[in-house]
């Protein structure tokens, strides 16, 4: 397997599942992709979205329904895993617990009749690389989760593939562990330049880590993009309701001028920036708690009056569980304090309120 | 800071192993001892005559070597062909159920059943006899019953499917995982096998193995219903039969069924002894 190749290109890439008796149904479809060598993408989606088929697929340990795989020009889709010799992190590590963490680390180097200095001294790197020298002799079982998944980790870029394949490597840990972790990853892919596809279902994990984000939903891509775009400007509802814009209202389109448009309901008139074209008199606006602002906007635009119902607090700030008068329940983020029962006056930035049509 | 000395104390769920081991005590540690006296307490001579006279007739001790000589083998074969059949079925498929009914239907057939059977598929005017002299495959004379190989034949049938099932539950318990990171990292399918799944099965087999072997090694019905109890199937069971209820000599026959199990204790304990030098915890790749 060439390890300077420009590019790794998925093109329609489709798998189908049985879903009992005759009936089907397409746990990826259409996956369409060009990877840069170095790049660092990040596969995002909700849990049994397709993430683990996807990623499976590029490593051959399924095979693909439709669709073709290219490593710049070798068609690689019809190979066996061993042949293809990508790393691959596993969700629950997959350390073969008979062997200690140098055989384990060192499996991938024998399979490929490395000569023994070589695999030591690359052995030796990639443990000091992983921080876990001193372990060697250990069997996995005798390790921590985090040292596990480092070892994890280790055995899958000591073989230098040309692409790295992560299912939710962190999952299993805990909070504190998982952030440092997280910037493990981070620093050796920078040290490394793996090429890395990084399976996740936490947006905040994808946005520290990825070059660029793939979100996927029900097996379809639904956006892909630099972490900034997600963040800001998602391609549609699902993938807005899946990056935290958790105010959605559906309200009548009283004005379009451009982009703006301006929709009414019976005690709010908010106008915000249109996503995608709309068709018919309704649309949905899609706000993130976080951009609510207590307080009255420039010229009273996109201000309302709420009335608190709950307040979750979290540390730095609160979250407030609020309703319009016409009951329309929404979420504002605010460092200012506030108790239940309170009414107060919010407003949202023309820019941060993102129109879509209706689901 | 002082860390508190957890003091072991009794565990009274222990108790509820109690009626378990009397009647472990009643059922086989008696007997044992009992036949233990009686082998060291021979109607006429020494403590230890019945021993000697053991090893030094000459239709006596040879009878461990005619046991052995088709107690391993069969155990080879069972173990050895249940391993690759068993590998092959781990996955499920649309035969893989009816594959591994037809494969332990024998577990259900007596050994007495089995031996009916194979009178008549394998005897001289059997079936098979009669079908491979019809389409001349074999020219000369085949004997597959009344004598050694009648007997192993005989074994494998009735041990197979029991060797079968305990490996297709011990390969079924390995993580699948296992077997795809090793791919990922460049092992093709026989590297799969012989780096990740035959360690990890090593104990089971050896445990396999050991049961299997038991099994065979006790062999009676059909030692003698399809082999040649005279002669090259005179195995050991035999033996202490003829003692006990031919010459109604039970101190001798305790003493044989004493060396019959301590071969079996002997050759168990070499198989466990092999076994500790595997890894034997769980075979799973991780958390969770
Ligand atoms: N071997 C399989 N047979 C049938 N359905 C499967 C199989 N593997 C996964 N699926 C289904 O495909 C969908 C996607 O699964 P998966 O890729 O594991 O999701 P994710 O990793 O995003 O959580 C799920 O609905 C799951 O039930
Ligand atoms: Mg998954």
């Amino acid at each position: 397997m060439n390890n300077d190749f420009k590019e790794l290109r998925l093109d329609g890439v489709t798998r189908r599942f049985n879903a009992g008796g005759k009936a089907s149904f397409n746990a990826v479809s259409g996956l369409t992709l060009t990877i840069k060598q170095g790049e660092f993408i990040a596969l995002l989606g909700p849990s049994g979205c397709g993430k683990s088929t996807a990623l499976n697929l590029i490593a051959g340990l399924l095979p693909l329904s439709e669709g073709g795989i290219w490593l710049d020009d070798e068609r690689i889709d019809a190979l066996p895993p061993e042949k293809r010799g990508f790393g691959m992190v596993f969700q629950n590590y997959a350390l073969f617990p008979h062997m200690s963490v140098m055989r384990n680390i060192d499996f991938g180097l024998r399979m490929r009749r490395t000569p023994a200095a070589e695999i030591a001294t690359r052995v030796a790197n990639v443990l000091k690389l992983v921080q876990l020298v001193g372990q060697e002799n250990k069997l996995p079982g005798q390790l921590s989760g985090g040292q596990q998944q480092r070892v994890a980790i280790a055995r899958a870029i000591v073989i230098e593939p040309p692409l790295v394949l992560m299912d939710e490597p962190l999952s299993n840990l805990d909070a504190k562990l998982r952030l440092e972790t997280r910037s493990e990853i981070r620093r050796i892919h920078r040290e490394l330049g793996s090429t890395t596809i990084y399976v996740t279902h936490d947006q905040e994990e994808a946005m520290s880590l990825a070059d660029r984000i793939l979100v996927m939903i029900d097996g379809v891509v639904q956006q892909i993009a630099t972490p900034e775009e997600i963040y800001s400007q998602p391609a549609n509802l699902a993938v807005a309701s899946f990056m935290g814009y958790r105010n959605m209202l559906e309200l009548a389109v009283e004005r379009q001028d451009g982009e703006r448009v301006t929709l009414a309901g019976p005690d709010v008139r908010i106008t915000g920036t249109r996503k995608l074209p709309l068709t018919n008199g309704h649309a949905c606006i899609a706000m993130r708690p976080e951009e609510m602002v207590v307080g009255d906007g420039p010229d009273g635009a996109n201000t309302f009056s709420v009335h608190i119902d709950g307040v979750e607090y979290c540390g730095r700030d609160s979250l407030l569980d609020v309703t319009t008068g016409a009951g329309f329940r929404m979420h504002v983020r605010t460092n200012q304090r506030f108790a239940a029962g309170e009414t107060v006056r919010v407003h949202v930035p023309v820019e941060r309120v993102l129109v879509y049509p209706p689901a | 800071m002082a860390i508190p000395i957890q003091r072991v104390t009794f565990d009274r769920t222990l108790l509820l192993v109690m009626p378990a081991a009397l009647f472990m005590m009643l059922l086989f540690i008696y007997p044992f001892l009992y036949g233990l006296l009686l082998s060291l307490n021979p109607p006429e001579g020494d403590w230890l005559d019945n021993y000697q006279k053991f090893f030094t007739t000459d239709n006596l001790w040879p009878t461990i070597w005619t046991t052995l000589r088709l107690a391993v083998p069969v155990t080879l074969i069972n173990v050895g062909l249940a391993l690759p059949i068993a590998f092959k079925m781990r996955v499920h498929t649309r035969y893989q159920r009816w594959i591994t009914t037809i494969l332990v239907v024998p577990v259900s057939l007596g050994t007495v059943l089995i031996a009916e059977g194979m009178l008549t598929y394998f005897g001289p005017k059997g079936w098979l006899v009669q079908t491979i002299q019809f389409l001349h495959l074999y020219e000369g004379s085949i004997r597959l019953t009344h004598n050694f190989w009648g007997v192993l034949i005989s074994l494998v049938i009735s041990g197979f499917p029991f060797c079968f099932l305990l490996i297709l539950s011990y390969i079924t318990g390995i993580d699948p995982a296992l077997a795809r990171a090793a791919a990922t990292l460049g092992a093709g399918r026989a590297d799969q096998f012989r780096q990740i799944y035959l360690p990890l099965l090593a104990p089971g087999l050896a445990i396999c193995f050991c049961l299997a072997f038991v099994q065979s090694f006790s062999v009676f019905p059909s030692a003698v219903l399809l082999g040649a109890p005279a002669g090259p199937t005179r195995v050991i069971s035999i033996a202490a039969y003829e003692a006990a209820f031919e010459q109604y000599d039970y101190s001798l026959a305790s003493a044989i069924a004493m060396i019959m199990g301590f071969v079996q204790l002997l050759i168990v304990a070499a198989v466990l002894g092999l076994r500790n030098l595997f890894y034997r915890g769980p075979a799973m790749g991780g958390k969770g």
